[in-house]
């Protein structure tokens, strides 16, 4: 799997342009593999599930979280501002071997659990042998 | 193409008007190296994960009567959350479980940060500790806290004489 954005914790934007006059972020991501999928898990704080969209084209895999401010930037007065808020953006290549018609995701508690179910042909299979 | 060396501007003369000599140089380019090693490790260190302990970061808005403030804490159970207030010192502390135990799977990417997480965050000024809200939405923590009454802004009309 290779990657087009940057991390939010290194306080860096994705390379995306966007209309909005809004900060991008790449959220933090673990992928770890399973015997039948490769599951990938999102921090992104803030977006509900609605405002989430996966899209998959062309072997490439987007995930964009749409965040509202959470507060009236002009009215509140900040004394510490040390994350950003913004929407979350990041992008996956994925290679042959995973079934695109089978992608779902869930959220909870600001996490994204992303299943990439693999083909059949790449899942590890048992063979038995026989005794003779 | 032809390669010159790199020179900064302080040393090119131009900006302070005082061309550095070779040893002045190296001192003030030791200097900067002290300063950035001494400033930069410590201003990262409250989300350093020392003995998996990391600190979430926060926003911190004030408004006439509360202060408000904001911390991601994706995938966090509200529940293995715990926020005191002593004095002006809001305290959250708190544990992010990893959901499952994946043993022997093939981890290729760990971004995320788990563990348990401890933040002490300085109020301006003290707040009525029994005014204290918090709430835990889409993996955003949200507390606000009543100000004192003598901390509230006061306004003072002037009566015509």
């Amino acid at each position: 799997m290779a990657e087009t954005a940057i991390r939010k914790r290194e306080g860096e934007v994705s390379r995306v342009e966007h209309t909005r006059d809004r900060w991008t972020y790449c959220p933090n991501v673990d992928i770890l593999e399973k015997d039948d999928e490769l599951l990938v898990l999102a921090d992104v704080p803030g977006v509900k599930a609605e405002d989430l969209d996966v899209e998959y084209e062309n072997g490439l895999l987007t995930i964009h979280g749409k965040v509202e401010p959470r507060q009236d930037e002009e009215k509140t007065r900040f004394l510490r501002c040390e994350y950003g808020v913004g929407d979350f953006y990041r992008t996956f290549r994925i290679g042959e071997g995973i079934d695109h018609s089978r992608i779902h995701a869930e959220l909870k508690n600001g996490v994204m659990e992303l299943h990439l179910p693999k083909t059949d042909q790449v899942k590890p299979r048992k063979i038995t042998v026989k005794v003779q | 193409m032809n390669l010159t060396p790199w020179r900064s501007k302080r040393s090119d003369g131009s900006g302070t008007g005082r061309a550095e000599t070779g040893l002045a140089r190296l001192r003030s380019e030791i200097n900067t190296l002290f300063d950035r090693f001494f400033e930069e490790p410590w201003r990262g260190l409250a989300e350093w994960p020392f003995g998996g302990r990391f600190g979430p970061r926060v926003d911190l808005s004030e408004s006439e009567d509360s202060f408000c403030v904001t911390a991601e804490l994706p995938g966090v159970d509200p529940k293995d959350v715990d926020i005191s207030v002593s004095g002006n010192i809001l305290t959250l502390r708190g544990e992010k479980r990893q959901e499952r135990q994946e043993k022997g799977r093939n981890y290729y990417r760990t971004e995320r940060q788990y563990g348990s997480f401890q933040r002490s965050i300085p109020l301006p000024s003290s707040v009525d500790s029994d005014k204290v809200e918090a709430s835990y939405k889409d993996g955003v923590l949200t507390i606000t806290l009543a100000k004192r009454a003598e901390a509230r802004p006061k306004r003072i009309t002037v009566k015509e004489g």
